[in-house]
């Protein structure tokens, strides 16, 4: 069942739109990213959800309700959701106990269900035994986790999440992203959650919505996103990839000498003859000394190596296919070596490329 | 102002000791008349006093005796310089608020132009019959009626200023040898130094206050500021202050001498009226009584003020009225006069 | 989580009602904070917006019929002495400013950037001079340099062995002085949170190019300060023209006159009130003009910023020098607080204060008096505190409410709502008082005399400084705190006097002090309001000082000094010890 409908969601100040025109839906218990680059619009989309801004367009619902339309905005304390901030907010004049227990006592729950609920929280977030401090004492750890404990324990229908964890230092943060799929997972909240950090989308979500300059590029799971994404933009965004100008001739493709069966690539469009874009990823293109047998339709070309960059976990080169301007980068383990000015052979996996707008 | 005799000064003279223990015994001693006053006054409360006669200590003394005599009756003492408790009862008017019962200035002009505008209320004290003859009928018609009889006139520093060197008249103060010796007080404030200026210059002309005003005066606002300019040494001589402010300065050791001008002393006699809509009409009769009445009259000679009322001495310092030279405009004079001599007098010392 | 949602009313939305008029959906999530807006907009207009208009318009109209005119404006600029108060005023203003910006700047430079001994009392010395009313200031400067028996003068002719007077308070440049010695710690508070805010590396690149460090500090660091000296300089100037009590007292007998002055003046009878505002005029051009001129000076260059950190400080190390600053700082706050506060207090258990200090000079009658024989002392002084902190209180509370607003951009046009609330800052108190007497005092609303009409006077009055204190309390707290609250289910007002209002308390109690005192010793806005039984403390003094009672005067200024001395006590205690201090 879809908890949770946003229809054509627009937002601008002015002449300036900052939300156009989202489309998303979310099922009961889903955990969705809005992943995306400063000023794409996804926080400004979390705060329509949230209620704290008005919809220019549009609307939002929840179980089958209008909860945002323009014009017609439920306040923020109605609508049963709870949502973490990117400051934390967490308030310092109240203890952790207090903080925590803030949403359950506003809901009138007698003092002993606000006592089990309240301790049972904080064990799960491993703070029982700090409920009496203030947020002053607490490390910024420990800070996430209250807000955390905070927002779930009053169990509402929608959890928001505000880039939570850009505030923590980077091993923190990784501990953080684990920690908050396993609540997730745990208590099935339908979750949203806003962040510029594909790593962190990646890490928590069943899917994400990758949002540029207000709109919504692409919805799919995070495999997905990355194997098959549908516009240059995901493909730039998610992960590194070459974008390669290829045509469409019938049902054949070809760049650079190149030929394969459009059949074998994901998502191409029904015939024609036109130009195309195709994302390749580095880790999909073969290096070899000798030309391969480029079985299973898979194309093979010469090229030179023109560039090179040592990371550890692997080389990073540039090659160039011969008499062609591209430069492909191409990544390989670390025990394949390859001098710069050496000519290789370069061996495609068109399974593994994708066809973008 | 010149026709209080002897005679009616030692009229009853002994009888001020019976009026001093009586004027603590309360409600037995009170007439029909006032007992019905009293009574309606009770009803209102209080009653609230503008006034610009006697100095800020004598007016809270009278309102504690009025208070004192009729304790279910509080009086609001309002006490500035006269000009500016007519310059509230004048917002108070033009703000369409009734706040004050009685009002009192020296300038007895102010008691004119009320009584034209009908902002007065007609009332007879009953015991204005009692006061001295001369001024028992300060209005006719009974729209105000004497409540302050003061005397003003020259003082200086007797560690200062020799008994010889000291001025003997107001036309001595235009020697040049008081220059930055004088202070005076400000018609635009006090009442009493508007009636002295329109004095001086019925007198004299206003060229007295161009000569004046070369002798550079210390202006202060009250008639009665030279008075502690005097104590302070700050200057030496004290100009149309008021008599009963020096007396009592001296009785508390400072070194002050009253001198009386030989052209005579300016004497102010100003009236009290109750202000036609007085939010407490009932209380504001009560209190011209007692203005007028006999038990006001121990708490003007604490204070060294001259009774209103026959058969007391003089204060104590003071000659009696009947050896002094007075001197006075009349009501009509100082109506006019006062708003010309302030205008003049901004004129000529610039504020 | 499906057992979840606890007891939140369930989403309405869309439901039934969807159906029916869009205005009945709508009225459902009309947020109380709307109507809240249009309130503060009508409170506001009612409190600076009417009252302006009102002086406005009375300023041409004819007194007794009310039709236009421009014979006000004849008649208050038709005479030489009324344009010679308006040069004296200007003259004043700028002399007296001049003079508390040359006492201030080298103590704010000394306190923020040197190692000048004695800062915690140089703190003092700023404070006490900030709470001591400027009137009595007046008046004990009166004790000390009255040309011939001023302890000042006396103690120069005996020194001498001349008649000579050192210094004549009774003069332009006594007025000038006295009023600079109570207004310069507002420069003090400008310039050092400036200074504060210029890191050392500044005054070091100056120095490694050649600069000693008198050269850094005129060069560099102060022409970086210039805006905040500039600040201060015009408000030191606006208040001086806007001040009434000090020349009143000091003035008279200086034979200057003054616009406050003369204001007075139009209010003798007959009342002239169409003339006064006529008259008021020209002050509020002035503080316009003044405000455009600091705009445009200001408007290229760079300058500290005034809210971002300062980087780091050194202080600078000025030797024996450092001596010469402590010394500059004890002279200040001799002149300012010591001496002054030292003849009163004499005065105050004097006999007659001319005759100085001895064992048959000492009574405790001039306290007596007031306490248990002056029918209104005591009531004055109850009128004070409650009149100081109902405005105190509806002041610090419409600034709350406004400066939220504002700050979260809550309501379009919130801006508006900030200007009027920041506007009576430029316009002198007792112009606002003329407005509020034309306006307000007759009927239909005939609150002349009223304790309401004073409370509402001062409330608009001070309403800038409490604005100010609120909103940069209000910045301070993120409005995520209150959106974590709303999220979880507490209405927009719930989470402010839950969540913001908790954490504003102090700086929130401060704002209110600073409001209490400053109302408690306000004459220029009161002096035209008060009826019989409505008089304040600083109105009464006002009374008392026409008859030149000193004795009494101080006596009762003690007592004032006492309260408020009580009330920074309290409000060191719970807020802090630089609560006054803070630039607001």
């Amino acid at each position: 069942m879809s908890r949770l409908v946003l229809r054509g969601l627009t937002k601008a100040y002015g002449k300036l739109t900052v939300v156009d025109g989202v489309d998303l839906t979310l099922a009961a218990g889903e955990f969705v990213s809005l992943l995306g680059p400063s000023g794409c619009g996804k926080t400004t989309t979390l705060r329509m959800l949230a209620g704290f801004v008005e919809p220019t367009a549009g609307s939002i619902e929840l179980d089958g309700k209008v909860i945002s339309a323009p014009g017609l905005v439920m306040p923020p304390e109605r609508r049963q959701m709870s949502m973490i901030f990117q400051s934390y907010a967490i308030w310092p004049n109240m203890t952790v106990a207090e903080n925590v227990a803030f949403g359950l006592k506003l809901r009138k729950l007698p003092a002993e269900e606000v006592r089990r609920r309240l301790w049972e929280i904080l064990e799960v977030v491993q703070l029982g035994h700090l409920a009496e401090r203030y947020p002053a004492e607490l490390s910024g750890g420990q800070q996430q986790r209250v807000a955390l404990a905070r927002a779930i324990v009053v169990k509402p229908a929608v959890l928001l999440l505000d880039e939570p964890l850009s505030n923590l230092d980077a091993s923190l943060r990784e501990e953080m992203r684990f920690e908050i799929r396993r609540l997730h997972d745990e208590f099935r909240i339908t979750t949203v959650y806003v962040t510029h950090d594909q790593a962190e989308a990646m890490a928590t979500s069943d899917r994400i919505a990758v949002m540029n300059a207000g709109r919504i590029e692409q919805v799919d799971a995070p495999h997905l996103l990355y194997t098959r994404p549908k516009t240059r933009f995901v493909a730039g965004f998610i992960g590194r990839t070459n974008l390669v100008e290829a045509r469409l001739e019938g049902s054949e493709i070809g760049f650079d000498g190149c030929r394969m069966q459009m059949g074998q690539i994901n998502g191409v469009p029904q015939g024609g003859s036109r130009p195309i874009l195709l994302s390749i990823r580095p880790q999909s293109i073969g290096l070899h000394r000798v030309r391969p047998a480029g079985g299973e339709g898979r194309p093979v070309t010469p090229g030179t190596v023109v560039q090179r960059v040592f990371l550890g976990e692997s080389w990073d080169y540039v090659v160039m296919p011969q008499g062609s301007g591209l430069r492909l980068r191409v990544t390989a383990p670390p025990l394949q070596v390859h001098e710069v000015g050496e000519a290789v052979w370069l061996e495609f996996d068109p399974r593994q490329m994708a066809l973008v707008e | 102002m010149q026709g209080i005799t002897k005679r009616q000064l030692l009229i009853a003279g002994a009888a001020l000791g019976g009026l001093t223990a009586s004027s603590r015994s309360g409600a037995q001693d009170m007439s029909a008349h006032e007992r019905e006053l009293y009574e309606a006054a009770k009803r209102e409360g209080e009653i609230t006093w503008y006034s610009g006669q006697y100095s800020a200590e004598t007016s809270e003394a009278i309102g504690r005796a009025f208070t004192e005599r009729y304790p279910e009756v509080r009086c609001n003492v309002v006490r500035s310089t006269s000009q500016v408790a007519f310059q509230r009862l004048s917002q108070d008017a033009r703000a369409g608020v009734a706040q004050c019962d009685v009002f009192s200035s020296t300038n007895s002009g102010h008691f004119q132009l009320l009584k034209r505008q009908s902002r007065l209320l007609q009332f007879r004290p009953q015991n204005a019959d009692g006061m001295l003859e001369s001024i028992r009928n300060a209005d006719p018609d009974n729209f105000f009626h004497t409540s302050f009889l003061g005397l003003f006139q020259l003082a200086c520093n007797s560690q200062k200023v020799s008994e010889d060197e000291a001025p003997k008249s107001w036309t001595d103060l235009l020697d040049p040898k008081w220059r930055n010796q004088l202070a005076v007080g400000h018609p635009g404030f006090s009442g009493a130094i508007g009636v002295w200026a329109v004095q001086m210059r019925k007198m004299y002309g206003w060229d007295y206050f161009k000569k004046l005003e070369k002798n550079k005066p210390q202006i202060g606002r009250s008639s009665q500021d030279p008075v502690t300019l005097l104590n302070a040494g700050e200057r030496s001589v004290g100009v149309a202050v008021p008599a009963a402010t020096v007396l009592l300065s001296i009785s508390r050791g400072n070194p002050l001498r009253l001198i009386y001008p030989t052209e005579g002393v300016l004497a102010t006699i100003a009236p009290s009226g109750i202000i036609r809509n007085a939010p407490h009409p009932n209380a504001a009769k009560l209190f011209m009584e007692f203005q007028t009445g006999p038990h006001m009259t121990p708490v003007l000679l604490r204070y060294f003020a001259d009774p209103l009322r026959p058969g007391s001495p003089p204060p104590e310092g003071a000659k009696p009225l009947d050896q002094i030279k007075l001197l006075a405009p009349s009501i009509e004079e100082q109506e006019k006069g006062v708003p010309e001599v302030r205008e003049l007098w901004r004129d000529t010392f610039g504020v | 989580m499906n057992d979840t949602a606890a007891a939140l009313p369930k989403p309405v939305a869309g439901q039934a009602e969807g159906r029916r008029g869009g205005l009945l959906r709508r009225l459902r999530y009309v947020e109380p904070v709307t109507l809240l807006w249009l309130l503060l907009v009508l409170v506001l207009l009612f409190l600076v917006a009417a009252p302006l208009l009102k002086l406005f318009s009375v300023s041409f109209q004819a007194q007794e019929t009310g039709t236009f005119t421009l014979s006000n404006y004849a008649t208050a600029y038709g005479r030489a002495r009324y344009l010679d108060a308006l040069v004296n005023s200007l003259t004043l203003g700028l002399a007296s400013a001049a003079i508390a910006v040359l006492l201030a700047v080298p103590m704010a430079w000394a306190v923020s950037r040197t190692d000048m001994p004695g800062k915690g009392f140089t703190w003092a010395v700023v404070l006490g001079a900030f709470i001591m009313p400027p009137y009595l200031g007046a008046v004990g400067w009166i004790l000390l340099a009255g040309p011939n028996s001023g302890f000042v003068n006396r103690f120069w002719q005996w020194l001498t062995s001349s008649e000579g007077t050192l210094f004549n308070v009774y003069s332009f440049e006594g007025l000038a002085l006295v009023i600079a010695l109570h207004s310069f710690p507002l420069v003090f508070i400008f310039v050092k949170a400036a200074l504060d805010l210029v890191s050392s590396e500044m005054e070091d690149a100056a120095n490694i190019l050649g600069a000693g460090t008198w050269t850094a500090m005129r060069k560099v660091t102060l022409p970086l300060v210039w805006p905040s000296i500039l600040g201060s300089f015009i408000i030191v100037f606006l208040e001086t023209i806007a001040l009434f009590g000090t020349p009143a007292i000091l003035g008279i007998p200086a034979r200057i006159n003054v616009v406050t002055t003369q204001l007075w003046q139009f209010f003798e009878y007959p009342v002239r009130v169409e003339v006064a505002a006529a008259y008021a005029m020209p002050l509020l051009l002035v503080t316009i003009g003044l405000i455009a001129v600091q705009k445009l000076l200001l408007a290229r260059k760079g300058f500290v910023s005034q809210t971002g950190k300062g980087g780091e400080r050194r202080m600078i190390r000025l030797g024996p020098w450092r001596w010469a600053m402590f010394g500059w700082c004890a002279l200040v706050g001799a002149l300012s607080v010591a001496m002054p506060l030292l003849v009163l207090l004499q005065a105050s258990f004097a006999k007659a204060w001319g005759r100085g200090i001895s064992l048959d000079n000492l009574t405790l009658r001039n306290y007596h008096l007031l306490i248990f024989e002056h029918e209104m002392a005591m009531t004055s002084i109850w009128n004070t505190i409650w009149f100081s902190a109902a405005a105190a209180t509806a002041a610090v509370l419409i600034a709350l409410l406004v400066a939220y607003i504002v700050n979260r951009r809550l309501m379009p046009f919130g801006e508006v709502l900030g200007f009027l609330a920041m506007a009576p800052f430029v316009i002198p108190g007792i112009v606002m008082a003329i407005g509020f007497y034309a306006a307000y005092a007759s009927p239909p609303l005939a609150l002349y005399g009223t304790a309401a009409l004073i409370i509402f006077a001062f409330t608009a009055r001070f309403l800038p400084i409490a604005y100010a204190n609120s909103s940069a309390a209000i910045r301070a707290v993120h409005p995520e705190m209150e959106e974590a609250a709303r999220i979880l289910g507490s209405g927009r007002l719930q989470a402010v006097s839950r969540i913001t209002a908790p954490l504003l308390r102090k700086a929130l109690l401060g704002g209110w002090l600073i409001v209490f005192i400053v109302a408690s010793r306000e004459l220029s806005a009161a002096i035209f309001l008060v009826g019989p039984r409505t008089r304040t403390m600083a109105v009464l003094l006002y009374d008392l000082s026409e008859a030149g009672n000193f004795e009494v005067l101080a006596a009762f200024g003690g007592l004032l000094l006492l309260i408020t001395l009580v009330l920074v006590g309290i409000g060191m205690k719970l807020v802090g010890r630089d609560f006054m201090l803070r630039r607001m």
